[in-house]
């Protein structure tokens, strides 16, 4: 009974656009003195990317661990799809395509590996998977370990695409891509977005995710500091250069021909979101920035 | 889907495996066989000299037993030890296949897979040998008596097999190997790094404390008390095999069960 409950659970959480993920007062740390996240609590659905932003040791990647099962929370609960992912359940294992930031391959051929791996994933598409790996300019035939640091990242990606899992977990995926296949990844990835699927990719390097991203979750003293759509802060900021600060403004840098500045969109003004100025503008900002998005 | 056990799947994560752990394995297998064959040769007696050649290669016992418990005590203590690594216990952990399933491939590839093929790796270089001296047997002659022949050679198993005592022996220390795997299989989990010698000291460590606290223990019970024979002396060690027995084969299922759950709690 409780094998036929967890299928239709998992069923509804495929064809709902609901909150595939459940983060309820989360609270996690490497040591009990050290907290990295202190009562944290949000939502992700599915149909979305969502891009993770944080500081170096704000939990970026602990919280993709957290919610790959790698590591276990200290209180709070942690839903995927209904399960709980410190379970490692098989059945929500295979829904989980996780790009980790330092990966292993084993020595063997591309096709060995497939071959041992991917029946594994009842959905795993071979078609999608050689189609990834001829836009991403590998050979089939290649030997994994004869392959270049990016060669094998594109390949691990490729190969966790064509798994068709439902939720996309990549820890600084563009690391270590030249810039043709950082162009190519991210063609890939917007491709791969589907209504059922959800993807979170973690990363510093904001420019390359810029125009992939839709909704921007920021990470910061122990808690989410921001989680809003590319929309919704397009609709309430506005990213401007600017010849002279003035009271509007929340944040500015100085610039080569002034200030790039974020302000309230008082006048539902269209702007391109800076990525990189409100990173910079919500950690030195925070408590300005808060109400805007509560 | 059952989330605990499915022979599929099993059967599956067993070939995955192969695929990192087999090529491992087999060379560390290979090593073996030279190691024996380098062994028998260096050993086997110079056929003139000897009467009976079981008496000259009961070198073979020591080496059953040395090279053995170093070769399954090596195996188990490599298996897990790819967690230590980060990036390998990220995509092992990953693999969509339950923690009791992954477990379960561990027990299989280094208390049964390696026990096994080490038991027929070293039947068949033994039986090879045995063989070879065999059929040379007629070319040599015994205090220059032509008609005289030497006893012909046995092999290890057939030693065993064919002495009661042996045997018996045999049966009651079978659980042991199981015991030397589960132990440093426990250790491969365990330890993310120095696994092998960690796990050793560890068993040294623990050992000597328990030998200590069982010895001072009886000597405390029994001070003051004298040993009164009784005719029982068969009984006695039968009992003590039948002891030692129950007690390694308890002991090999409480490391696994220790071995799962740290398994179960392996974070990366």
């Amino acid at each position: 009974m409780e094998v036929i409950k967890t299928n239709y659970t998992l069923v509804y959480y495929l064809t709902n656009t609901v909150g595939m993920i459940k983060i309820n007062n989360l609270n996690f740390g490497y040591s009990k003195h050290k907290p990295l996240f202190k009562n944290m609590s949000m939502q992700l659905s599915n149909g979305h990317i969502y891009g993770l932003l944080g500081k170096n040791g704000a939990g970026k990647s602990s919280l993709l661990k957290n919610l790959a099962g790698l590591v276990y929370a200290q209180s709070g609960t942690l839903e995927v799809m209904g399960f709980t992912p410190a379970k490692r359940q098989p059945a929500l294992l295979e829904q989980i395509c996780f790009i980790p930031e330092e990966f292993y391959l084993p020595s063997v051929k591309i096709d060995s590996y497939v071959k041992a791996n991917a029946p594994f994933y009842k959905n795993f598409n071979h078609s999608y998977f050689f189609e990834l790996l001829k836009e991403f300019d590998i050979p089939a035939n290649n030997k994994l370990i004869d392959m270049s640091y990016g060669q094998k990242k594109k390949f691990i990606i490729a190969f966790g695409l064509a798994t068709e899992a439902k939720l996309v977990i990549m820890d600084e995926p563009t690391n270590g891509l030249d810039i043709p296949s950082k162009a190519q990844f991210r063609k890939i990835m917007a491709s791969a977005l589907t209504d059922d699927r959800c993807i979170i990719i973690s990363t510093h390097q904001v420019r390359d995710l810029d125009n992939l991203i839709d909704t921007v979750i920021m990470l910061d003293e122990n808690d989410v500091a921001l989680k809003a759509s590319v929309e919704e802060i397009t609709n309430k900021l506005t990213f401007k250069k600017v010849k002279e600060l003035d009271e509007s403004i929340i944040y500015a840098e100085p610039s080569l021909s002034g200030y790039n500045a974020v302000m309230p969109n008082y006048h539902n003004e269209d702007s391109k979101l800076d990525m990189e100025l409100l990173f910079n503008a919500i950690l030195a900002e925070k408590i300005k920035f808060k109400p805007l998005f509560n | 889907m059952n989330n605990t056990f499915n022979i599929n799947r099993f059967g599956l994560l067993l070939k995955r495996q192969w695929l990192d752990f087999g090529k491992i394995y087999l060379i560390s297998l290979l090593v073996v066989a030279g190691v024996l064959i380098g062994f028998y040769f260096w050993n086997t007696p110079s056929l003139i000299k000897y009467k009976n050649f079981n008496n000259v290669m009961q070198f073979r016992y020591g080496l059953f037993l040395t090279l053995g418990f170093i070769f399954i005590s090596v195996v188990a203590s490599s298996y897990f030890a790819l967690l230590g690594q980060k990036a390998r216990a990220t995509l092992e952990l990953m693999t969509p296949a339950s923690t009791f399933e992954k477990f379960l491939g561990g027990v299989f590839y280094t208390a049964i897979i390696s026990v096994a093929t080490y038991l027929v790796l070293f039947y068949v270089i033994d039986l090879s040998f045995v063989k070879y001296i065999n059929a040379h047997l007629t070319e040599f002659k015994l205090d220059g008596d032509n008609n005289s022949l030497v006893k012909p050679a046995e092999s290890i198993t057939a030693d065993i097999l064919n002495d009661e005592n042996h045997l018996k022996y045999f049966l009651h220390f079978i659980a042991v190997p199981f015991l030397i795997t589960s132990i440093f299989l426990l250790g491969s989990v365990y330890f993310n790094r120095f696994h092998y010698i960690k796990t050793a000291i560890s068993v040294m460590i623990f050992s000597g404390v328990a030998t200590y606290v069982t010895y001072k223990t009886a000597s405390i019970l029994t001070q003051g008390l004298v040993y009164v024979h009784h005719e029982g002396n068969q009984n006695n060690r039968d009992s003590t095999l039948l002891f030692i027995l129950l007690i390694t084969s308890a002991l090999t299922l409480i490391f696994w069960t220790i071995a799962y759950i740290r398994l179960k709690e392996k974070e990366v």
